[in-house]
């Protein structure tokens, strides 16, 4: 269940959520009187946990949490920033082109009428 | 359990991690297609939504982020976290790195 190594519980917990991404889910617990912080991925039939209480794990935490929320929010893994946003103008973008569509097959048929 | 909008949320749960420094914060982050309370059966159209869950032990929050919020959210999640968790967490020892 702990996984000793951040590297391979990010691998693994990346690995549950592409396998079953609506039953995967990624917990943080904070213990602040013994300062102790675990993560833990699962989809309800494996559990991976990652034990810490050191300061410099908290990049780790960031980077994980940064992957894990567009993942479960858009689907998809941010290609360093860009995607996330760029992702969002695309499907801005093809929206008024669905309705201009729409509108020209209209005044089409109002011609040939 | 109480749903927010995402910039309530993350206020109460600031206020979770001051007012808890004895006890443990939880944080779950879930994707889910279901829309709550408005029709029974989820909703096969419905877009993915990120849903994140607070629990202090008494109280629990929740929030709902979409494809548009959750870039703004995801920095503000984690600069609260870390806020949180620097002050008690343990740094390395550099006298031992040294042997």
């Amino acid at each position: 269940m702990y996984v000793e190594d951040f590297e391979a519980f990010y691998e693994q917990a990346l690995g549950l959520f592409k396998a079953r991404p609506i039953e995967t889910r990624y917990s943080i617990k904070f213990r602040n009187s013994e300062g102790k912080l675990v993560l833990k991925v699962t989809d309800d039939r494996t559990c991976l946990k990652y034990k810490t209480d050191q300061q410099a794990d908290l990049k780790k935490l960031e980077r994980i949490t940064s992957i894990f929320l567009p993942l479960m929010a858009c689907g998809d893994l941010p290609a360093e920033g860009a995607s996330g946003p760029e992702a969002g103008q695309q499907q801005q973008q093809q929206q008024p082109a669905s309705g201009v569509q729409a509108g020209s097959t209209s005044k089409k048929a109002r011609r040939r009428g | 359990m109480v749903l927010l909008e995402p910039d309530p949320f993350l206020s109460e749960l600031h206020k979770m991690y001051e007012r808890n420094k004895s006890g443990t914060v939880w944080i779950t982050v879930k994707r889910t297609n279901m829309k709550p309370r408005k029709s029974k059966k989820p909703d096969p159209k419905a877009e993915y939504v990120c849903l994140i869950r607070a629990n202090d032990g008494k109280r629990h929050v929740s929030t709902t982020v979409g494809t548009t919020h959750y870039a703004k959210f995801s920095q503000s999640l984690v600069i609260i976290m870390k806020g949180a968790m620097a002050d008690t967490l343990k740094r390395k020892d550099k006298k031992k790195e040294n042997k």
